[in-house]
């Protein structure tokens, strides 16, 4: 064989590796791969075109356009084969060219435009259609073939706010069919009929806002004609030019391709290429981006004089702020004063607004929304592994054998996460849920353990117990990587595992048939989300999850772990940066004289060296008097945080509340001061996902007028404050930023590259899958024990409010809301609704729809009702993503006892049927 | 094709099979499964409602269209050129509303033809004149058909004794696998259902390929009209099939033995059913039979009327209540079947062949036959012949032998036989005499012996018409998957169509192109089968279509 075809191949290798022939010449093949993937890796795509063929899915077979002659011997009898799907041999002679396949080709396109309109030059997809690639690459001229039956006359589907649909123009390739399937999981699309007949029906023939379409879009990325496409034509090649970027609604950090012509945008498609995603994305990334220039975005800073808001120059509200800040500090000292991030921001902005409050103010007061979602994964995996972040990639699903997904509902709240888990199910591997709702995923998973709210601690431990019992533990893990073991062990070895069971209210036999799936699974990876962390034994019950990886040995590899699944998109990063009171950027303890020392020597001026208020404690310090200004980026407080009334009594104690939005959210309707950001779309930085990968966001489109990005309004009142600070620029803050943060030592902008890189980054660039290989960050892993404890909410309220209601969230929204209902998801899901067990709705005589007086001991909210088996008797559940409802209102002040993240999933509640038959409007006094 | 459909279908098991559920509900409920039963499975199986809806839309007698259909006429070949068929319908009008009537293609009633399906049962010959009867008093016409042979007798004569069974499974439990295995390769048995693939090779793959379940399907969805050879094993063999799927069942490891049988055939699950009760009663199936480490249970699926899917990947989409769309290969079936577990798919003459390799031995089984066809093969015959029925003929038996001896000769003049269904060779008279019944005389003769059925076409019967037909029967049948197939069969009967028609000449180019196409292009052997007997036609009756091609009109 002719050395060398392929240059990258020393004489010696190249004599060694297996090969087989394109047209003649010998190239290096894959073990496994396919005739096509092999002439693809090496020649352009035209050369072997295709049809039914898409990058996220599995080799189908239906087009037959990628047909090639195949022989074993050289210029011996040859097969026609389709490429796609036959396995290349080692020394096949694969001939892509010859005048029998590209007859063959030009025959099957003849076919096909047998039953497809010719109306290419007014159809949406001219120019980006693959038909139409593929038809001229054939060299198809004219249709011979006599008018016959056709199905042209097919309806358009606009019946839903993003996906379309014009069926005239498919070639019944199944790639939407296929998509909705491999990748979603949601069986929307299927064919019906047969031969033929055989056409596309969404749902039982119904349209798409009728089927049970999620509209993640998958489908109109996967279609290679019109058939299917969505309102903002995406696949239209009329954008002057894309722009990949990170998405901003959750922490998988979904890649997002923007098009955009004259400073709008027009759509948004998933590149294929990109490792958080894939080519796929939810309706959230890829449709709900209209919010970015919605009418009612703030487009002027504004100070509020006698109750109403003015519209000010930022030069005069930087003036009034320096002034306000510096009297504050002057009267009343520094730690007078706190900030809260924003997880929205960029890591550069996070890290510019700490910096701000420690460096310029002189404060530890610096908290983030992680404070109410994950700081108890942050301080539990710290105190057990080390390191506060997840120990793995989600690309391990992919690897694993047995998933546990405990307080998580990732198809709702990590769109692309969950859509992956659910794809592992399905391929048979073993799926543990322990969510007091029927999820999603609680309805696919082999065991799902429905237990009672807040009793986390008490289930896990009953695992824990199992596993020593069964003899399931690995034995030489514990001794070579961790300590504490025994008297963890003995701890476990008193439980009493009736009491356990009749507390969590669970069947004992599911706990431990599920204990043992876990702990026998060759590669078992967990997953977790607020509903382990918004406990009162949120960190513990973190800390449980961490034993449950140690004990069984999953720990350090491929497809095992303990994987947080972080709420927002950069609640990760923005804890990296030093967004949060106790550590500064990198998560250093901002009480040790040798860090301050460095602090100090870094940003040239004296660093506060107490531990700050969380922010719990500074609703309390301002209702106390002791916090006099609040500086908070893209939160919503009122509506989010819980105890609604203490919040806005908490903020109407200050003397000063700025907040920094893009709309006149509930918190920013109590500020005395407004500063106008930007959304993610309109400027640069970077995200960390929930996999720690350190992702490049870049700016779209420009900030809309009177707005500018979140990290120059920071910088212009560092300057302001009298701090040398350059302006906002995503390279030169995370050159800054990768001088101060250890495991950003290696982050440079020119060479993150297109995925961005998992964290830690080492100097010299090279990033980190999976953490904890040899030995833990910490050194050993440590197991602790802690018993169950009842919830103060319980023991104090639950006699007199006796049933539990849990928050969650759906998927058309995001958090607040702010974003997602000034997009058109609002005509997708339009309500905030409470789940009621159809037995404590016949009890109460409710029935579907009727509003429901929801009341705490804290204060009451109207909900529609929704009657379900998805929760058990005594459980409600809702969402908060819309100001109608207020359903902090009711929610609690019981914390988390290490980590002070609030106790949003067990409210003691009472329910009747509401007087009131209409809901609060929108703006109406909360 | 959806692995994940085959995962969720595959976690209920077969005990709650989606597939029969879907029968279940179209049989309450006129012959269509209503739209709150497609939406309960869907739920309950965690599917879309797309799924089951279009799973439904698939399949002859489970379609929308189906429903309110009383009576079915069966439109195959063999009724076709026997010319029974108008007059059937004339007396099924006559008692029917013509939304009551439907089409059904092959009863296995080729023997006698003017055949009709009527509430679950099967009618041909002279039943027709007795329709009447049969409607008020629901009389049951049996048909009779001559059962031949001209050597061995594998799998004609007398089904075998429970005792035989019983032996013949403890004989098995005492060799072991390896040893069963061994023989079954030795005797060269190879596929009957059209492929030839030997049986051994299968077994051993699916045996190998690591699972925690295995299952063997026995493909008796004998849709080639002018088959019925399987529906005569299953009616009058039942034992040496069950034993035969025993046997497989016990050398791979399989718990399960699914027979997957025609919905066209209902006296053959009646059969079939009886005998696994009786199998079920002996104690010769169910948990550790006769006191060995073997369970196996059988499975029974009523198929719902789809030709495709005599094709096995797509049996196996069928039996998952999936719609029958056919599967890329690799993975093959024996190592990513049924559920997406390893499966041996073999069709019944194959399997009822085990327990003579068995009792006999695999030398003795390959001592039968000639060269590579061992063995004997089943070869139907149409009511042309003068003793229609089933004839088993040792493999290499000259093929004029079966016309002549065991069929007596033809009742009228003919021109050609098709053999081996649609998808089969069309034998003019001339090339009768070359042809021995084997795999290989057909294969070297530009022909397929394939199930070895004969359908005869007559002299008047115009092969133009045929041609026309058996696109048309491609493109009712197709799954609709493949464009060649899909789309192809479609434009290939509009051509005939409309060239018939006298409004449109055939280009012969575009024909050729289109033939190649198929043949070449096609992801299964149903479009790629369909050129066979076209292009037979073309070369051995060419003056037939001549006048249908334009350059013969450009000539004119």
């Amino acid at each position: 064989m002719n050395y060398p075809t392929d240059p990258k191949y020393s004489k010696e290798e190249w004599d060694k590796l297996p090969k087989a022939f394109i047209d003649g010449k010998p190239f290096v093949m894959e073990k496994g791969e396919t005739i096509l993937n092999f002439v693809r890796r090496y020649k352009e795509k035209g050369l072997v075109p295709t049809l039914c063929d898409a990058p996220n899915l599995e080799a189908f077979g239906s087009c037959r356009v990628c047909s090639v002659e195949v022989a074993l011997t050289e210029n011996g009898p040859t097969k026609t084969m389709a490429s796609c799907h036959t396995p290349l041999n080692e020394g096949m002679y694969v001939y892509t060219s010859t005048e029998a396949v590209k007859k063959l080709r030009k025959n099957i396109i003849e076919l096909v435009l047998t039953d497809h309109p010719l109306d290419c030059l007014t159809c949406e997809v001219n120019g980006n259609c693959e038909l139409q690639t593929v038809a001229a690459q054939v060299g198809i001229r004219d249709v011979r073939y006599p008018k016959g039956e056709n199905h042209q006359d097919c309806d358009k589907d606009l019946s839903h706010p993003y996906m379309t649909s014009d069926f005239s123009k498919c070639i019944n390739c199944y790639r939407c069919v296929r998509a909705c399937d491999e990748v979603q999981g949601q069986f929307v699309l299927s064919m019906a009929g047969r031969g033929f007949d055989a056409h596309i029906v969404k749902g039982d023939n119904v349209s798409f806002m009728e089927s049970d379409c999620v509209s993640c879009g998958a489908c109109a990325q996967a279609c290679p004609t019109s058939a299917i496409s969505d309102v903002y034509q995406s696949k239209a090649i009329i954008a002057e030019k894309t722009t990949r970027t990170v998405c901003t609604y959750c922490g998988v950090g979904c890649n997002l391709e923007v098009s955009t012509t004259s400073n709008k945008i027009l759509s948004i498609q998933a590149p294929y290429e990109a490792e958080a995603n894939a080519g796929h994305t939810c309706l959230k990334g890829r449709y709900a981006f209209q919010f970015y220039n919605h009418p009612e975005r703030l487009n002027s800073p504004m100070i509020k004089r006698n109750g109403e808001f003015e519209k000010v120059s930022w030069d005069e509200v930087y003036e009034f702020l320096a002034n306000k800040f510096t009297t504050i500090k002057s009267d009343y000292g520094a730690d007078a004063i706190a900030g809260i991030s924003s997880a929205r921001c960029t890591n550069e902005e996070n890290y510019l607004m700490q910096k701000f409050i420690r460096a310029v103010i002189g404060t530890n007061n610096i908290d983030g929304c992680a404070r109410v979602c994950h700081s108890p994964t942050a301080l539990g995996m710290q105190r057990t592994f080390g390191t506060g972040a997840a120990t793995n990639s989600i690309e391990d699903i992919d690897h694993t054998e047995c998933m546990m997904v405990i307080g998580a509902n990732p198809t709702a709240a990590h769109p692309v996460t969950g859509a992956k888990i659910k794809q592992r199910a399905l391929k048979g591997k073993t799926l543990i849920v322990i969510d007091p709702r029927k999820t999603e995923l609680a309805n696919l998973a082999d065991y799902h353990i429905a237990l009672r709210p807040g009793t986390n601690v008490a289930v896990l431990n009953m695992m824990l117990r199992y596993i020593i019992d069964e003899g399931l533990v690995d034995e030489s893990f514990i001794e070579t990587r961790t300590e504490g073991f025994e008297d963890f062990k003995a701890n476990l070895l008193k439980l009493d595992l009736d009491e356990m069971a009749k507390i969590a209210k669970v069947d004992k036999e599911l706990v431990r048939k599920a204990a043992i799936a876990y702990a026998k699974s060759s590669a078992a990876m967990s997953f977790h989300g607020l509903g382990v962390t918004e406990h009162s034994q949120g960190t513990f019950t973190v800390m449980q999850i961490a034993d449950l990886a140690m004990i069984t040995g999953n720990i350090g590899r491929k497809g095992v772990g303990v994987n947080p699944l972080r709420g927002q998109n950069n609640v990760q990063g923005a804890a990296d940066m030093g967004v949060q009171p106790h550590q500064g950027a990198g998560y250093l303890d901002v009480t040790k004289p040798d860090i301050i020392k460095k602090y100090e020597d870094f940003y040239d001026v004296k660093m506060p060296g107490e531990i700050g208020y969380k922010i719990p404690e500074m609703f309390e310090a301002a209702i106390a008097g002791k916090l006099k200004a609040l500086w908070i980026i893209g939160e919503d407080v009122v509506q989010t945080d819980p105890n609604t009334q203490k919040v806005i009594k908490a903020l109407n104690s200050l003397d000063l509340l700025i907040v920094q939005e893009l709309f006149m959210t509930e918190t920013a309707k109590h500020a005395d001061v407004i500063l106008p950001g930007a959304s993610f779309l309109e400027k640069s930085g970077t995200f960390t996902n929930g996999e720690r990968r350190v992702q490049r966001v870049q700016a779209a489109v420009e900030p809309i007028e009177g707005t500018k990005p979140d990290g120059q309004i920071i910088v212009d009142m560092m300057n302001k404050m009298g701090y040398a600070q350059p302006d906002y620029d995503a390279a030169t803050m995370l050159e800054e930023i990768s001088q101060i943060v250890p495991f950003f030592a290696g982050a440079k902008w020119d060479t993150l590259g297109d995925n961005g890189k998992q964290w830690p980054i080492l100097p010299d660039g090279t990033d980190t899958k999976i953490l904890h290989g040899e030995t833990f960050r910490r050194g050993k892993g440590k197991f602790y024990y802690y018993d169950f404890k009842e919830s103060e909410e319980i023991t104090s309220h639950g006699k007199d409010y006796p049933y539990i209601i849990t928050t969650n969230r759906d998927l058309e929204h995001y958090n607040c809301g702010a974003m997602t209902r000034r997009t058109k998801n609002v005509e997708i899901h339009t309500e905030d609704v409470l789940w009621i067990n159809p037995k404590d709705a016949q009890a109460k005589g409710i029935v579907n729809g009727d509003l429901v007086c929801v009341e705490s001991p804290r204060g009451k909210v109207d909900i529609k009702a929704f009657v379900t088996e998805g929760v058990n008797e005594g459980v409600l559940s809702t969402t908060f993503h819309f100001p109608e409802i207020m359903v902090n209102n009711i929610t609690s002040d019981v914390h988390d006892s290490e980590a002070k993240c609030p106790e949003y999933k067990v409210v003691s509640v009472n329910i009747r049927k509401a007087r009131k038959t209409h809901m609060r409007k929108e703006g109406e006094l909360v | 094709m959806s692995k994940n459909l085959s995962n969720l279908s595959g976690r209920k098991g077969l005990q709650h099979n989606l597939y029969e559920l879907l029968g279940n509900s179209a049989e309450a409920n006129e012959g269509t499964p209503n739209p709150k039963d497609l939406k309960r499975l869907a739920k309950d199986f965690l599917m879309g409602r797309a799924n089951t809806y279009g799973a439904a839309s698939f399949y002859d007698f489970l379609k929308p269209e189906n429903k309110g259909k009383k009576v079915y006429y069966c439109n195959g070949s063999s009724c076709m050129t026997a010319g029974t068929q108008n007059k059937v319908m004339d007396k099924l009008k006559s008692n029917f509303k013509e939304e009551e009537i439907g089409h059904i293609c092959c009863l296995g009633r080729c023997h006698e033809n003017s055949s009709f399906h009527y509430e679950g049962k099967n009618y041909s010959g002279d039943s027709i004149n007795q329709i009447d009867e049969i409607i008020q008093q629901k009389t049951k016409v049996a048909d009779a058909y001559t059962i031949g042979h001209s050597g061995p007798q594998i799998l004609t004569g007398n089904d075998l004794t429970l005792d035989e069974v019983k032996n013949t499974l403890k004989d098995i439990f005492r060799k072991g696998r390896e040893t069963i295995l061994s023989d079954i390769k030795a005797s060269g048995l190879r596929g009957r259902g059209g492929a030839g693939f030997p049986i051994g090779f299968k077994l051993e793959s699916a045996k190998n390929t690591p699972s925690d379940s295995r299952f063997i399907v026995c493909n008796a969805d004998e849709g080639d009209p002018g088959a019925y050879s399987d529906r005569y094993l299953m009616e009058f063999q039942p034992m040496k099939l069950l034993l035969g799927m025993l046997i497989a069942g016990y050398v791979v490891g399989a718990e399960w033995g699914v027979l997957y049988i025609r919905f066209e055939y209902p006296e053959s699950l009646e059969i079939i059913n009886k005998a696994i009760e009786t199998l079920e009663k002996e104690n010769l199936i169910g948990e550790n039979i006769l006191g060995s480490d073997f369970s196996y249970f059988f499975k029974t699926i009523k198929a719902r009327g789809a030709y495709i899917c005599g094709e096995e990947t797509s049996l196996l989409s069928s039996i998952e209540g999936q719609r029958a769309e056919v599967r890329v290969r690799p993975p093959y079936p024996t190592q990513e079947g049924l559920f997406n577990k390893p499966t041996v798919v073999n069709n019944v003459e194959t399997l009822a062949c085990l327990p003579f390799v068995i009792n006999h031995g695999g030398e003795a089984y390959k001592s039968i036959g000639r060269g590579k066809s061992t063995g004997t093969k089943l070869v139907s015959l149409d009511g042309f012949f003068n003793n229609p029925g089933i004839y088993e003929v040792e493999m290499g038996t000259p093929f004029q032998e079966v016309i002549e001896n065991l069929g007596g000769g033809l009742k009228e003049p003919i021109k050609a036989m098709h053999i081996g269904g649609p998808l089969g060779g069309l034998v003019p008279k001339e090339k009768w005499g070359d042809l021995t019944v084997d795999f290989e005389s057909f294969a070297e003769h530009g022909f397929l012996l394939g199930h070895a059925s004969v359908v005869c076409i007559p002299m008047d019967f115009p092969l133009v018409k045929y041609v026309q037909h058996l696109f048309q029967f491609t493109s009712d049948e197709s799954c609709g998957k493949c464009f060649p197939c899909r789309l192809g069969s479609k434009r290939g009967a509009e051509m005939f169509e409309k060239a018939q028609a006298g409004n449109y000449s055939i280009d012969e180019e575009l024909l050729t192109d289109l033939l190649t196409t198929l043949e070449t292009g096609s992801l299964c052997a149903l479009g790629g089968g369909l050129p066979l007997p076209i292009k037979n036609a073309l070369q051995y009756f060419r003056n037939e279509f001549e006048p249908y091609f334009s350059k013969n009109h450009i000539a004119v």
